[in-house]
C-alpha cells in the first residue's frame, strides 16, 4: 500500500458514557483520516476524548455510531473472535502504565509480543534498538521507568504491528527519558513502517508528527499535516 | 514459538512455594489416604470374594431343637414342601381309625360276653341252679370255653363290619375337619398357601458348641466360644498363622479376638473344662465379624470368640451341643431379588418338613441376610464411600480456595491482563494459563497420592479393617477404579471449578482490566455505615471487599466443625454409653432358658430371693429397608427389676427409652410388630415410657404377655436377678444378660476406631491451620499496597493487625459457632441414620468439654495463623504503596 492512501478512516464517530441526567457525550461526531506509516499525534487536553478515541481504533471500546475502517476492513463488523485476530496481527499496544508481566524478565515480556505475530521482527535487533540489551534479563521492578517503557514499546513494536497505538507513553517519565521513549517511537517508526497513533496532551510532541489532529470537547478541532516535522531529538519542552 | 507466559508457572509456583506446597501436601495426603482406602477396600474384597468359594461359604444355615433324622434331611434335600395337610390329614384318619376300631371292639366285646352270660344264665335257670357262685361260675367256664370262637363268629358278622364301616366314616368325618383347621391356622400363621418352587439343597451338619473361655484361668467365664469340628467341610477357615488342630487338646481360635485379648499360639486355653493348646490363628469364612448372634447390635470380638478342636475334643466338651446345618442350594441364585425369593421358598420348605418330621427351628438364617457374613463388606463399602465424600468435598474446598487466589491474582494482575487481551491474546490463551497452575498441583497431587496410597495408606487401611474385622489372608490388588476417582474427580473438581471462576472473570472487556474496573456490579457509591470508630469501619470495608473469601473461609469451618464434632463426640458417645451402661440394666442379670422343666418335668426354682422371673420374646419391628428386632418383655406384677407403676391391660405397653428414640414413639403411639418366621402381627398401644436404654424393647405384664402369645398363664422363660444364679442347670441357659453385653459394642467400636479418634482430631487442626492459612494469606497479599500505605502514614504494626487480623479472627469465631451448630446437628442426623440401619439404639453424646474443645480447635488453629500472618504484615515493605502496578 502507498503511504499516500488513507490506512485508518473515521467517519462520524459518536461515544457517549453512563445514561439519563450522568449521560456525558465524549465523542461528538469524529471525522478523520490516517495514512499508512504516517506518525500521526492526537492531542487534546484532559476528557477531549482522546483515550476513548484510541481504545475504539484499538478493538477495546466500541462506538455507539459510525464508522472505523482499517485497511479497509469496518470495524463494527467484526464480533469478538476477529476483533482479537485484529488486535493480535494488525496492533501494537502502548500505554502510559507499563502494565508489564511481574515474573517474566524484560527479554521474555517482549518476547510475549512476539509469539502473537506470524512476522516477528528480529528479536535481540530490537532489544539492541530499545537499548535493553544489559538490562533484558531483569525483572520490571528491577527496572527503572524508561527501561519498563522501553520494554513495553518492545513489547508492541516486536510483533511488527501495521498499527502501533500509544496512549501517553511519556506520560509518567521525566523529560530525558521522555525524550528517549520518543526517540525510539519515532526510529521504529522509520525502520519498520508501521502507522502511529499517539495520544498525548504535551503540545510539544506536535512538532515530531507527520500529522497532528486536536481535539476538543470530543470534536475534531483541528487536522493538520506537519509540512517541517523535527526530529524526536530536537523536541523542546 | 512457544508461549513465553509458560515460563511464569514455574516461576509462579517458587514465589508462592509455601502455599503451592501446603496445598500439594493436603493434596498427597487426602489422595493417598483416598487411594489407600480404595486399594485396602478392593484387595480385601477380593479375598472375600475368594473366601468365599474357596472356603466353602454356606447359603444359609438353621438350627433345631434336636438332631435331624436322616429322612427329614433327605426331605430337605430334595427341596419339596412338605404337604402338611396331607400329612395331617394321614395322621388324622389313622388316630380316627383307631378309635373307631378300638370303640366297636370295646362294644362288640361287651356284647359277646354279654350274649354268653345271659344263655348260660338262662341253662342254669333250666337246670334249676340258683347258686349264685355256682351260676357265676358256670358263666366264668363258658367265657373260657366260648369267647374267643363267639368273637371271632361276631367279628365276621356283617352287622359288625357295617357299624365298623360307619363308626369309621364317622370319626374320618371328624377328624378331616380338624385336620382342615390346624393346616389353615398354620398355613396363615406361615403364609403357606403362597406360591413356593421346588428348592433342591445339599445340606451338612455343622454342629457347635457354646463354652466358656477363661483366659485367666481364674475359674470365671471371660468370654464365650464357639466350638466348631475341625473336619468339618462348610464353613471352614482361613489360617493367618499356626494350622488347623490335629491331635487331642489342640485348638485353633479367631484371629482378631486372640489379639484384642492377648493370646498367641504356643498360648493355654481354657475352654469349658479343659484346657487347650493354641495351635493356629483362625478366620473362618462366616465369621468374619463376630457376631455372637445376628440380632446382636454389634459384632464382639473381646467377649465371643470362634475356635476349632478336633472331632474327638468337640464330643468331648461338655456343653449342650446346637445342631446347626449348613445348606447349599443346588442352583445359586443370580442376583439378590433371587436370594431374597430363594431363601423364602426354602424357609416354607423348612417349616413344613420340620413340622411334619416333629422337629422345631430354633433359627434360621439365609448367608444374605447373616451379619457375621456381610456386616464387614456392608462396613468398608460404607467406609470408603465415606472417605471418598469427606475428600471430595475437602478437594472442593482447596478448588475454591485456589480459584479465590487466583481470583486475586487476576485482580492483581488485571492491567496486564488488560494489555494482553488489548495486544491479541485470547480468552482462551489467558483461561489456559491461568488453568496451568491448579492442575500442575492437582496431577502431582494425584500421583503423589496414589504412590502413598498404593504404598503406605494401603497398608494403613488394611491395618484398620484387620483391627476390627476377622479378614482371612489379602493379596494386593491393583484398582484402575481407584486411579480412575482419585485422579479424574479430583481433576474434574478442580477444573470444573476453577474453570467457572476464570471464565467468568475473564469475560470483562479488556479495557475494564486496564481500568482495574472489576466489579461486576456497578454500585454507584461505597455502602454508607453507621457512624462507628474509625477502626470498626476500617473493618467492616475489609469484611466487605473479602466476601467470596470469607463465605470460603465459613464454609471450610464449618464442614471442619463438623468433622470436629464426630472426632470429639464419637469417643464421648462411646464413654458415655459405657458408664451409663451398669444404670441400663433394670437387673445385673438377665437369664433367658431354653425350657423351664427340669428333666423329671418338674418346673426349674431358684433358692436366690433376688431371682424373680420374667418372659421374653423377640418380635420383628419391619420398617422399610432393615427389619429392627425387638424384645417384648413380660414382667410380674409388682416387679422390684421393671418399675412400671402404670397399670397396663390386653396389648397396652410401655417401651423402653431406646425405642421411643429411635422410632419417636410417644405415649398414645401404636406399634406393629411381627413374628419372624411367622405371618403374625400384633399391634401393641403406647402407654408410656420406661427408662431403659439398654435395648429396643417393650414391656407389658406376663399375664398379658402369656395371654398375648398364647401360653399358659403362670409360664415363663426367664429370670431377673441381681445376683448369679448358680443353682439354674447349665443345659437350661440359653443366654446370660449382663452389663458387659451392653459395653461390648462400645468396646469393640472403641477398639476398632476409637484410638483413630485422637489422631483424627489433630488431623483436623491441621487441615483448620492449612484452610486458614491459605485463605487469610490471600487477605493479606490483596490488601499489600493498603496496608504499606497506613504503615507510610504511621499505623504501628501491632494496629495494622488489629484491622486485618481482628477482622479474620471474628470471621473465624463466627464461623466455629456455627460451624458447631451446624455439626452437630448433622451429626445427629448422621448417627441416626446409621443406627436406623442396624438393630438397637445408641444416642449420640458430645460432652460440654468436647464441645468447647471443637470449637477451640479451629481458634487454635487461627491461633497459629495468626502468628504468621502478623510477620506477614511486619515484612510488607514501605514502598510497597509507591510501586508501579507491576
Amino acid at each position: 500500500m502507498e503511504r499516500d492512501t488513507n490506512f485508518l478512516e473515521i467517519s462520524e464517530l459518536k461515544k457517549s458514557f453512563g445514561s439519563g441526567e450522568t449521560r456525558q457525550e465524549v465523542l461528538r461526531g469524529v471525522n478523520f483520516s490516517v495514512r499508512k506509516g504516517e506518525f500521526c499525534v492526537l492531542l487534546g487536553p484532559s476528557g477531549s476524548g482522546k483515550s476513548t478515541l484510541l481504545n475504539i481504533i484499538g478493538g477495546i471500546d466500541v462506538q455507539d455510531s459510525g464508522t472505523i475502517t482499517i485497511n479497509g476492513e469496518r470495524l463494527r463488523e467484526m464480533d469478538e473472535k476477529s476483533l482479537t485476530a485484529y488486535r493480535r496481527l494488525h496492533l501494537g499496544y502502548v500505554f502510559q502504565t507499563y502494565n508489564l508481566i511481574p515474573n517474566l524478565n524484560a527479554k521474555e515480556n517482549i518476547e510475549v509480543g512476539a509469539y502473537l505475530s506470524k512476522s516477528a521482527v528480529n528479536l535481540d535487533e530490537l532489544i539492541s534498538v530499545l537499548g535493553l540489551t544489559e538490562h533484558q534479563y531483569k525483572y520490571p521492578n528491577q527496572l527503572s521507568g524508561g527501561q519498563q517503557q522501553r520494554v513495553s514499546i518492545g513489547r508492541a513494536i516486536v510483533k511488527n504491528p501495521d498499527l502501533l497505538l500509544c496512549d501517553e507513553p511519556t506520560g509518567a517519565l521525566d523529560y530525558k527519558t521522555s525524550k528517549e521513549i520518543l526517540q525510539l517511537i519515532e526510529n521504529c517508526n522509520k525502520k519498520y513502517g508501521n502507522t502511529v497513533i499517539m495520544v498525548t496532551h504535551n503540545e510539544a510532541i506536535r512538532s515530531m508528527a507527520d500529522h497532528v489532529i486536536k481535539l476538543r470537547d470530543g470534536l475534531v478541532r483541528s487536522d493538520e499535516r506537519n509540512e517541517h516535522k523535527i526530529t524526536a531529538s530536537e523536541l523542546e519542552w | 514459538m512457544k508461549n513465553p507466559l509458560n515460563k511464569r508457572i514455574p516461576r509462579e509456583l517458587v514465589r508462592d512455594l509455601g502455599k503451592y506446597l501446603v496445598i500439594l501436601l493436603f493434596m498427597v495426603i487426602m489422595i493417598g489416604v483416598v487411594s489407600g482406602v480404595y486399594v485396602g477396600h478392593d484387595s480385601m474384597m477380593a479375598s472375600l470374594k475368594n473366601g468365599n468359594v474357596e472356603f466353602n461359604l454356606e447359603d444359609g444355615n438353621f438350627e433345631l431343637n434336636k438332631q435331624a433324622s436322616n429322612e427329614l434331611l433327605a426331605d430337605l434335600s430334595s427341596g419339596k414342601r412338605a404337604d402338611l395337610r396331607q400329612h395331617f390329614l394321614d395322621e388324622a384318619y389313622r388316630e380316627a381309625d383307631e378309635a373307631a376300631e378300638s370303640a366297636a371292639r370295646d362294644a362288640l366285646e361287651k356284647s359277646v360276653q354279654a350274649a354268653i352270660e345271659e344263655t348260660v344264665r338262662e341253662q342254669c335257670k333250666a337246670y334249676g341252679v340258683t347258686d349264685e357262685d355256682a351260676v357265676s361260675a358256670q358263666i366264668e367256664a363258658a367265657i373260657q370255653d366260648q369267647y374267643a370262637d363267639a368273637l371271632k363268629a361276631a367279628s365276621e358278622s356283617e352287622d359288625y363290619q357295617t357299624a365298623l364301616h360307619d363308626a369309621r366314616l364317622a370319626a374320618r368325618k371328624e377328624a378331616e375337619q380338624a385336620a382342615d383347621e390346624t393346616w389353615e391356622a398354620l398355613a396363615e400363621e406361615y403364609s403357606l398357601n403362597e406360591e413356593c418352587e421346588d428348592c433342591p439343597v445339599t445340606v451338612y451338619a455343622h454342629f457347635y458348641k457354646n463354652e466358656d473361655e477363661d483366659l485367666s484361668g481364674d475359674g470365671t467365664a471371660d468370654a464365650t466360644i464357639r466350638v466348631f469340628r475341625s473336619d468339618s467341610p462348610v464353613d471352614r477357615a482361613s489360617f493367618l498363622s499356626g494350622r488347623a488342630p490335629e491331635a487331642e487338646g489342640e485348638i485353633a481360635i479367631d484371629r482378631m479376638h486372640a489379639d484384642n485379648v492377648g493370646l498367641r499360639i504356643g498360648d493355654s486355653l481354657k475352654v469349658g473344662r479343659k484346657t487347650f493348646r493354641i495351635v493356629g490363628l483362625l478366620s473362618y469364612v462366616n465369621y468374619i465379624t463376630l457376631h455372637e448372634n445376628n440380632n446382636a447390635l454389634m459384632f464382639d470380638a473381646f467377649g465371643f470368640d470362634v475356635g476349632m478342636v478336633t472331632p474327638a475334643d468337640f464330643e468331648a466338651l461338655g456343653a449342650r451341643t446346637h445342631y446347626s446345618y449348613a445348606y447349599f442350594y443346588e442352583t445359586k441364585p443370580a442376583n439378590d431379588y433371587e436370594k431374597a425369593d430363594r431363601a423364602n421358598d426354602f424357609l416354607k420348605i423348612l417349616l413344613t418338613q420340620t413340622v411334619k418330621a416333629d422337629a422345631q427351628i430354633e433359627d434360621y438364617v439365609p448367608v444374605y441376610l447373616n451379619q457375621a457374613v456381610n456386616f464387614a463388606p456392608d462396613d468398608i463399602e460404607s467406609d470408603t464411600a465415606g472417605t471418598e465424600i469427606l475428600v471430595y468435598i475437602l478437594i472442593a474446598v482447596i478448588a475454591f480456595i485456589f480459584a479465590v487466589t487466583i481470583d486475586s491474582t487476576i485482580e492483581q494482575e488485571a492491567p496486564v491482563i488488560g494489555t494482553l487481551r488489548a495486544s491479541g491474546f485470547t480468552k482462551g490463551e489467558l483461561i489456559r494459563h491461568y488453568m496451568t497452575v491448579p492442575v500442575i498441583i492437582t496431577l502431582l497431587g494425584a500421583a503423589l497420592g496414589n504412590l502413598l496410597g498404593y504404598t503406605v495408606f494401603k497398608d494403613v487401611a488394611v491395618d484398620l479393617y484387620y483391627n476390627s474385622y476377622s479378614m482371612p489372608k489379602y493379596q494386593t490388588v491393583w484398582s484402575p477404579a481407584a486411579l480412575v476417582k482419585t485422579t479424574i474427580i479430583p481433576l474434574v473438581l478442580m477444573f470444573c471449578i476453577n474453570l467457572t471462576v476464570i471464565v467468568s472473570r475473564l469475560r470483562l472487556s479488556p479495557l475494564r482490566f486496564l481500568r482495574r474496573d472489576l466489579k461486576r456490579t456497578k454500585r454507584a457509591k461505597a455502602r454508607r455505615l453507621p457512624r462507628w470508630s474509625f477502626l470498626r469501619r476500617f473493618r467492616i470495608r475489609i469484611l466487605l471487599q473479602n466476601i467470596p473469601n470469607y463465605l470460603i473461609l465459613t464454609f471450610g469451618v464449618v464442614f471442619i466443625e463438623i468433622m470436629l464434632c464426630f472426632a470429639f463426640g464419637f469417643p464421648d458417645s462411646l464413654d458415655h454409653y459405657a458408664q451409663n451402661a451398669p444404670d441400663m440394666l433394670f437387673a445385673k442379670y438377665q437369664y433367658l432358658l431354653t425350657d423351664t422343666e427340669n428333666e423329671d418335668g418338674t418346673e426349674i426354682t431358684v433358692d436366690s430371693p433376688e431371682a424373680e422371673r420374667f418372659s421374653a420374646a423377640s418380635l420383628l419391628l419391619k420398617n422399610g429397608t432393615h427389619d429392627e428386632s425387638v424384645t417384648v418383655y413380660g414382667y410380674e406384677s409388682g416387679s422390684r427389676y421393671v418399675s412400671i407403676r402404670e397399670s397396663l391391660t390386653g396389648s397396652e405397653v410401655c417401651v423402653s427409652r431406646a425405642m421411643s428414640q429411635k422410632y419417636g414413639l410417644q405415649a398414645g403411639d401404636t406399634v406393629r410388630l411381627s413374628e419372624k418366621y411367622k405371618h403374625k402381627d400384633y399391634e401393641f398401644r403406647v402407654m408410656g415410657i420406661f427408662d431403659y436404654d439398654g435395648g429396643v424393647a417393650l414391656f407389658l405384664p406376663n399375664e398379658n404377655f402369656n395371654q398375648l402369645f398364647d401360653r399358659d398363664a403362670g409360664s415363663f422363660n426367664g429370670y431377673f436377678s441381681n445376683t448369679e444364679l448358680a443353682d439354674l442347670p447349665e443345659s437350661k441357659i440359653a443366654s446370660v444378660m449382663t452389663a458387659r453385653d451392653i459395653t461390648k459394642i462400645t468396646d469393640q467400636l472403641d477398639h476398632s476406631i476409637g484410638g483413630f479418634m485422637g489422631i483424627f482430631q489433630y488431623a483436623l487442626l491441621a487441615l483448620s491451620v492449612i484452610l486458614l492459612y491459605l485463605l487469610s494469606k490471600i487477605i493479606i497479599e490483596k490488601n499489600e499496597h493498603a496496608i504499606s500505605m497506613v504503615k507510610i502514614l504511621g499505623f504501628r504494626t501491632s494496629e495494622i493487625a488489629s484491622l486485618y487480623i481482628l477482622t479474620t479472627a471474628i470471621m473465624v469465631l463466627f464461623s466455629a459457632l456455627i460451624g458447631f451448630a451446624a455439626g452437630y446437628t448433622v451429626i445427629q442426623v448422621i448417627f441416626r441414620i446409621f443406627m436406623m440401619r442396624m438393630d438397637g439404639w445408641f444416642s449420640f453424646y458430645l460432652s460440654p468439654s468436647g464441645g468447647v474443645l471443637a470449637i477451640l480447635f479451629v481458634i487454635l488453629g487461627y491461633a497459629l495463623v495468626t502468628a504468621i500472618d502478623f510477620h506477614r504484615i511486619k515484612r510488607i515493605p514501605l514502598d510497597e504503596a509507591l510501586k508501579n502496578v507491576e
